[in-house]
């Protein structure tokens, strides 16, 4: 993780802060920093969004391929993911050294995903057992801010929605062996449902107190934190996956109630997401967009 | 400015790939007109105000814009010289390089032809043209809209150059642009829009000084058609075949008609030997000879055999609808062939019908227009040269002109509802049985590239004049001194070998070929090399040589001319006195040949004994060398074929033919061939040992034995025995074929053989296993052709391999690379079929010049006997003609006769015809009377008719003054037949 140089009255202000609910920029506990996201902005890309949560920027591609299902599960599609730490969000990632960060990320989003009750793999098969898509989820790190994790799933999620499937439709050949067609229109796609597609919420424990969000200052302070993946199914929150990071322990009690903390703020942050998602949408429009580049 | 064009690709490996190009729009591409005051014109004008076109439609100035269709379908009127100031958008040009490749080619040379002012403009990176595809929209509508969006924006463009004060004082019309589509919804969407538009056809129709333009116009669809019912069954959808082919239940194939039959066809299908017979109009619905095709094979119990009969189609009306009679006579003919067939059973074979075309092989024909019964018509059935081609029904008002003129036509459409297919006047070749109009078309019928070498070609000459430079004296080996000669045949201009031999120290002597080297001049890759490679072969005609090679090398350079210094590619033996080869060896050298003799020359020189100069007697001993080498390829099974070979002495300024006379062999072409296969042999071995993987070779595979039934069969009937077991084999048992009463007969057997034979091809070594390397014909296990490569670009491909071999030239990449070289040789085959088969086609052509107001009594023999005719043989003309008999059925057969009660009986047994007590059996002598039948002007063509035997009714009466009284054979014949 990226390292903050804190002096201990620095940290002693932040404790003090969480201690009375008021957090060094003005947040509550259960309070996000502002967030900005932009979709379909690589082209090259069959879906993209970019996710700007404070000084954390996150962007990821999307990138489609066909496969063959594995054979144990011969009617899902596959995910892949990847994170790439840029050296431009911290000189420590230069080199190899954003690598363990990346794994954790990657290991996480799996973990998250790993259910088909929080992304429908279904979705991404065209043949049973012949032929599925296969996504390349590709998460570039711009800047370190703190709460990567969060970021990065809203990110990956926005893309998701973003991604746009070429309609193939199959042919039957010889010995049951198919092939596909893909339609000649570019725009003739299909998108996914991302209702159920998990988020992962970090909520960190600065002295005896869980907070959600934690600024990169705050997570210097944070003893141990515990990342939620929260997936939405029919209105209710379910979780999908945890994991601990940082070195302390955790009380049962607390562990409990950094859950529950965790699954009603990810309600609240998909609830944020599908109407950012709505309006991105309706500023892109079906067509491609006229901007280039990354500004909006 | 940027823009991104986006698509989905699906890769070989069956990935799917979303593909990104970044498309650049500007803002400098100009419009091309020299009205335009505002762009940048970076080329010379191109839409001029001096070409206007009268229009009735549009009377002002205008620019055309072209929709693709238009360019598809209306190519032939785009090439007339008519249509000026045309906009061609870079969107058009790229649809119609999609979907046809050869139209492609041929607009984009109107295009480059500066006089005719067709612009391209680049519509598709205009950034006000630029037409981003729609959400919904397909392909073809996003063109369309993007071609109407060009054709507004050059409107309003030239508007604005146009409202300008100077250009209102000089008074002029303002120029405004005109859209040609044929697509009728395309059409309402610029009305709509405000674009001025115009289908192909009415514009056409508006030029009033131009009228005949009207023909060219391509009918997809014939006005004020009487919609007659579909006689022909629908063909499947494309997906529909594809579904069939997939799941076996169709098979795909080329469709090849008939010659004899047009009721008749087959398809060529992989998996069975014989292909698939297809028989009956509605069976074939609608197939072209060449097209490829989805066929549907018909239950066993409907199968059938090929009908023997020669069936040619007739009263051809262009107005037809289905006439019921004919619809009989189909039927007739039909069961006929049925019945037939139930009463072989053994030779049915799988028949099946067409049920869908995959590809057309449409190409343009040549053919003359029938007279039409009806006067002041413009519909007129136009009948192709190629037998296997139906009539085609054409439109034109010229019909008056080009009733005594070869035309091209081409095919449009073929609706179901029209007997015929459907096209339009493409060019006239010229009058009717001129020579230069007869010999343009078979040289296009026969796909032989015939236009004169281009410019760039010609660049690759070397200059004149040529000299020899001591740097080339340096790199050859010096024989200017050797008593070098060339033997060819008289009139012979492009010589490409010359041989000497002389005697050695040892006794032994040493025997030279000299091949012109070619390879030399033609550096391997340039337009020169290219060029030669795509002609192959050069093609002779009667009194007419189509050079694969420009003239400066085939007569002059290349050419082993006497007395002069030259440039050969020589292959040198030393063999001892039974030419057994000793040693060899090939380099690259300088000759002066002594003498170009011609064979009648050698010969003389070698049998008068009183010359005794060195040319003479090396002559003398590689004549007696000659003589043991075709001895032993004899008695190795090489075979002695024949088939009838004549020459014409053409009159050098009408270029008629004048006398007919059969080719001479001497012994000395025989001495020349000897040493050209042993050259041919020599260095084939050389090659392959050189390159196993991409030598040139030639190999004549050995016919399977089904293709000597017809052979066997009528050596059966006359009581011999023909074994075919091996070359050996068959080369003894047609030496044993020999009849007293009929001279002819060994040499019409052979004849027959000849026809049993496969066709030799060239191959690239590494393609094939050794053993089928071998030629068949020359029984040599190996051969090539190194020994004329003045008119073979075969030659010029072994010459190469050859001095890269010996290090007297470099190699390139594509000489050895297989593929490369493989593509070749199937160009070379094709090539040389399609020479050979306009070779035949000039003799035939002049065979009909020379009979023209003849009439001749002539010794023929029966060749086969057919189910209503027989096939005749005409030794002296080396002529085969077909001798209609009559069928019970009357007025069937080639000429209109009165009725008589002749009725011939076909016996299937022994392939017979009976008359009363006249017999007729293959190989019988006969004699007929040729004439040319010129009632027809359109269509002449030799008739035969009987003279002897005489048949009461209906052999012709033995004239008084026949040119050539009967010979004394068929006089005994006769007698014995009394």
């Amino acid at each position: 993780m990226a390292y903050v140089a804190l002096s201990e009255a620095e940290k002693t202000f932040i404790l003090h802060g969480v201690e009375e609910d008021f957090r060094c920029d003005g947040r509550s506990r259960r309070d996000y920093r502002p967030m900005e996201l932009e979709t379909a902005l690589v082209s090259n890309a069959s879906g993209s969004a970019r996710l700007r949560l404070a000084n954390t920027d996150i962007l990821v591609g999307i990138k489609t391929e066909i496969d063959v299902p594995d054979p144990l599960t011969p009617e899902f599609g596959k995910l892949e993911f990847f994170v790439d730490c840029s050296a431009n969000a911290t000189p420590e990632f230069e080199g190899r050294g954003g690598s363990d960060l990346a794994q954790e990320l990657v290991l996480a989003l799996e973990n998250a995903y790993e259910s088909p009750l929080a992304f429908d793999y279904r979705t991404l098969c065209l043949i049973p057992g012949q032929q599925c898509w296969k996504l390349y989820i590709d998460i570039l790190i711009l800047e370190c801010g703190g709460n990567l994790h969060d970021a990065v799933s809203l990110a990956a999620k926005a893309a998701l929605h973003n991604t746009k499937l070429p309609r193939v439709t199959a042919s039957l050949l010889d010995a049951g062996v198919t092939d596909l067609i893909i339609s000649d229109n570019p725009y003739d796609c299909t998108r996914l449902t991302i209702d159920t597609v998990p988020l992962l919420v970090t909520v960190c424990k600065i002295g005896d107190y869980c907070l959600v969000d934690p600024s990169a200052e705050e997570e210097v302070c944070s003893t141990v934190s515990i990342v939620v993946s929260v997936s939405m199914r029919n209105g209710e929150a379910f979780l999908s996956g945890s994991h601990m990071t940082g070195g302390g322990a955790m009380h049962r009690d607390t562990m409990r109630n950094c859950l529950d903390l965790g699954l009603s703020i990810g309600e609240q942050l998909n609830t944020v997401l599908a109407k950012m998602l709505k309006q991105e949408e309706e500023r892109v429009g079906p067509k491609r967009p006229k901007t280039v580049g990354f500004l909006k | 400015m940027q823009t991104l064009r986006e698509f989905t690709r699906k890769t070989k490996r069956g990935n799917i790939l979303k593909i990104v190009r970044e498309h650049y729009l500007r803002d400098d591409i100009g419009c091309g007109s020299d009205l335009c005051k505002y762009c940048f014109q970076n080329e010379v004008y191109q839409l001029t105000s001096k070409h206007e076109i009268a229009s009735s439609l549009f009377k002002f100035p205008h620019y055309l814009v072209l929709d693709t269709n238009v360019v598809l379908d209306q190519i032939d009127v785009l090439e007339e010289d008519v249509l000026h100031n045309v906009i061609v958008l870079t969107t058009v040009l790229n649809e119609v390089k999609h979907k046809s490749s050869s139209i492609y080619k041929r607009f984009n040379e109107i295009i480059h032809d500066r006089t005719r002012n067709f612009y391209v403009f680049v519509n598709e990176h205009h950034k006000d043209t630029y037409a981003d595809r729609d959400p919904g929209e397909t392909a073809n509508d996003r063109n369309d809209r993007a071609i109407r969006m060009a054709t507004k924006w050059y409107d309003t463009h030239l508007e604005t150059s146009q409202t300008s004060k100077e250009f209102e004082r000089s008074g002029r019309a303002n120029t405004r642009v005109v859209l040609l589509t044929d697509d009728a919804g395309n059409r309402a969407k610029a009305e709509a829009e405000g674009i001025l538009v115009a289908s192909a056809t009415d514009y056409v129709k508006s030029l009033e000084e131009f009228p005949l333009l009207v023909d060219k116009l391509s009918h997809k669809t014939f006005d004020n058609e009487k919609q007659a019912l579909p006689q022909y069954p629908a063909h499947l959808s494309m997906k529909q075949v594809l579904e069939g082919l997939r799941l076996k239940k169709l098979l795909q194939g080329a469709f090849q008609a008939s010659r004899e039959n047009y009721l008749e066809g087959s398809v060529n299908v992989e998996t069975y030997e014989k292909g698939i017979l297809i028989q009956g109009r509605e069976c074939l619905n609608r197939a072209v000879d060449g097209d490829l095709v989805a066929v549907e094979l018909l239950p066993e119990s409907e199968w059938s055999a090929p009908s023997e009969i020669v069936l040619e189609e007739k009263n051809v009306y262009a107005d037809d609808v289905p006439s019921e009679e004919r619809a009989e006579e189909e039927k007739d003919m039909l069961q006929q062939v049925q019945q037939a067939a139930a009463a072989t059973s053994a030779e049915r074979t799988p028949t099946g019908r067409i049920v869908g075309i995959v590809r057309r092989k449409w190409r343009q024909y040549c053919g003359i227009l029938q007279p039409s019964l009806i006067e002041d018509t413009n519909r007129h059935i136009f009948v192709p040269a190629d037998r296997k081609i139906p009539r085609i029904r054409i439109e034109t008002r010229q019909a008056a002109k080009l009733q005594n003129q070869r035309i091209i036509v081409t095919i449009d459409t073929w609706p179901r509802n029209s007997r015929y297919p459907l096209g339009h006047f493409v060019r006239s070749l010229g009058p009717l049985g001129d020579m230069a109009t007869e010999n343009e078309v078979i040289l296009l019928e026969h796909d032989v590239p015939h236009c004169k070498f281009s410019e760039e070609v010609l660049s690759f000459l070397p200059k004149m004049p040529w000299s020899i430079t001591s740097e080339d004296y340096a790199k050859r080996v010096d024989l200017r001194d050797l008593f070098i000669c060339s033997v060819d045949p008289p009139g012979c201009t492009d010589i490409d070998d010359a041989l000497h031999c002389r005697e050695l120290p040892n006794g032994n002597y040493e025997v030279g070929v000299h091949i012109a080297d070619v390879s030399h001049f033609i550096r391997p890759g340039n337009a020169l090399d290219q060029e030669a490679a795509a002609r192959g072969t050069t093609v002779y005609l009667v009194g007419k040589r189509i050079d694969m090679v420009p003239e400066l090398l085939s007569s002059n350079l290349c050419s082993l001319v006497g007395g002069v210094e030259r440039f050969a590619f020589s292959c040198i033996w030393e063999v001892d006195k039974e030419a057994n080869v000793i040693n060899k060896r090939f380099h690259k050298s300088v000759i002066k040949s002594k003498r170009a003799m011609t064979y009648e020359e050698a010969q003389v020189l070698i049998d008068d004994a009183t010359q005794q100069n060195e040319i003479a007697k090396s002559l003398r001993q590689l004549n007696r060398l000659a003589k043991i080498l075709k001895k032993r390829r004899m008695d190795n099974g090489a075979l002695v074929l024949a088939s009838p070979e004549i020459r014409f002495q053409v009159d050098s300024e009408t270029h008629e033919p004048l006398e007919v006379e059969a080719k001479q062999m001497r012994e000395t072409n025989s001495m020349v061939e000897e040493f050209m296969l042993l050259a041919n042999i020599t260095v084939a071995e050389h090659i392959a040992a050189e390159f196993t993987e991409c030598a040139v070779l030639r190999r004549h595979p050995k016919p399977p034995p089904t293709n000597f039934d017809p052979l066997v069969k009528a050596a059966r009937y006359q009581g011999f025995q023909v074994d075919i077991e091996s070359g050996l084999v068959l080369s003894h048992s047609l030496d044993k074929c020999v009849k007293e009463d009929n001279p002819y007969f060994n040499t019409m057997i052979r004849i027959l053989t000849t026809r049993c034979m496969m066709q030799a091809v060239y191959f690239i070594s590494g393609s094939l296993q050794k053993e089928e390397f071998f030629h068949y014909g020359l029984a040599a296990p190996i051969y090539t052709h190194f020994t004329s490569p003045i008119r073979r670009y075969s030659d010029i491909m072994v010459h190469r391999l050859l001095a890269a071999s010996i290090g007297a030239d470099s190699t390139y990449a594509q000489l050895l690379e297989r593929k490369s070289n493989e593509e070749l040789c199937h160009n070379l085959n094709y090539r040389h079929k399609m020479a050979q088969y306009a070779g035949r086609a000039s003799v035939g052509l002049n065979t009909h010049l020379f009979f023209r107001g003849k009439e001749e009594d002539e010794e023929a023999y029966v060749l086969f006997v057919r189910k209503n005719a027989l096939q005749v043989l005409i030794p002296k003309y080396g002529l085969e003609g077909t001798l209609y008999l009559k069928t019970d059925k009357e007025g069937k057969d080639g000429v209109e006769r009165t009725k008589s009660e002749i009725i011939f009986t076909f016996n299937e047994e022994d392939h017979t015809q009976r008359c009363g007590n006249v017999v007729f059996h293959s190989f019988d002598p006969v004699t007929v009377r040729l004439s040319l039948d010129s009632s027809n002007v359109q269509h002449e063509k030799l008739v035969f008719r009987l003279v002897k035997p005489y048949i009461k009714g209906f052999s012709v009466e033995p004239s008084a003054d026949a040119d050539n009284p009967p010979t004394k054979k068929t006089k005994k014949d006769v007698k014995k037949k009394n």
